[in-house]
């Protein structure tokens, strides 16, 4: 049976990832390296692993690339993206399911923005087959530690305020 | 799916501050290894563009002045030493003259205002092989 109270959350979340990743886009470049970005639309992700769980989570990650990517129309743009957000998703339901004792919102958070760099990389490196690519690497790394404790402090935020709510029936 | 609902975490745990660390510490010791692989290698060329446009090749051997026309006026790029810097150029924040010599391949000094790119390519010399296996 198809459960009208998850599809709507499901959309609600698909939406706010699509969304911000609109509003992330407007944002001129914040640093001079290709594929450094907020990643504001793993918030989406973050707050459905939270208080949804990991299937939530992963449905979200996939309508949302899949809807971005033909959003912008480019084919290119929705593997790289599709790749990276499901491979840093992965990564975030396994440390959620596994390391849920140590890490915290803010620890997976992290780990999935770097796991998105890591992956966009791993994929990018697919379309151009230029190893040298991966000298990025670091950078990218080094970036999306920020990035991934300002997503991880944006999810928490939001996810603590709607614990309280009935809408978390899955 | 069914599954016991888990309280988020107010608070932040041990793990996250090892995952941040772990992450900053591979991250800075690649730069330093990268930059370091790379910090011996010398260009063997600086090619000049000017809006885009390749405007003019110079060999890095010989010490050398030359200006270009710019979007805005003149750039003067000087050779010496096996680097290259730009000495002078037609723009009010002089960047460029600022970011001084750069000599490994790969490098690049750029002028957004006067729309000058300086970059120096090649690193091996052509036709020397990486290496030999016998």
């Amino acid at each position: 049976m198809v459960n009208t109270r998850r599809v709507t959350n499901l959309a609600i979340l698909v939406s706010i990832g699509l969304v911000l990743s609109i509003i992330e886009s407007m944002f001129p470049p914040l640093l001079p390296l290709p594929g450094a970005k907020l990643g504001l639309a793993n918030i989406a992700t973050v707050i459905a692993l939270y208080l949804f769980g990991p299937s939530m989570a992963l449905e979200v990650t996939v309508l949302r690339c899949l809807l971005g990517g033909l959003l912008r129309g480019s084919v290119v743009g929705l593997f790289l993206s599709f790749s990276a957000g499901l491979a840093s998703t992965l990564v975030m339901i396994l440390l959620y399911y596994i390391a849920h004792e140590y890490l915290s919102v803010i620890g997976v958070s992290v780990a999935g923005a770097v796991t998105h760099n890591v992956a966009q990389l791993a994929a990018a490196y697919l379309i151009v087959g230029q190893a040298a690519l991966f000298y990025y690497l670091p950078y990218l790394a080094l970036v999306s530690v920020p990035t991934g404790l300002f997503v991880g402090y944006a999810g928490r935020r939001v996810a603590v305020s709607l614990e309280g709510l009935s809408l978390a029936a899955r | 799916m069914a599954r016991k609902k888990r309280a988020i975490d107010r608070k932040t745990k041990i793990g996250d501050i090892i995952v941040v660390a772990l992450v900053l510490a591979a991250s800075v010791v690649s730069v330093v290894l990268i930059a370091r692989a790379g910090a011996g290698e010398r260009g063997s060329a600086v090619v000049v563009e000017v809006n885009g446009k390749q405007v003019m090749r110079l060999g890095l051997s010989a010490d050398r002045r030359v200006t270009v026309r710019g979007w805005r006026g003149p750039s003067t790029v000087e050779v010496k030493g096996r680097r290259v810097r730009m000495l002078s150029s037609t723009c009010r924040d002089k960047i460029c003259v600022a970011t001084g010599w750069a000599a490994g391949p790969g490098k690049s000094i750029v002028c957004l205002p006067n729309r000058v790119v300086i970059r120096v390519s090649g690193g091996r010399k052509p036709g020397r092989v990486d290496a030999v296996t016998e």
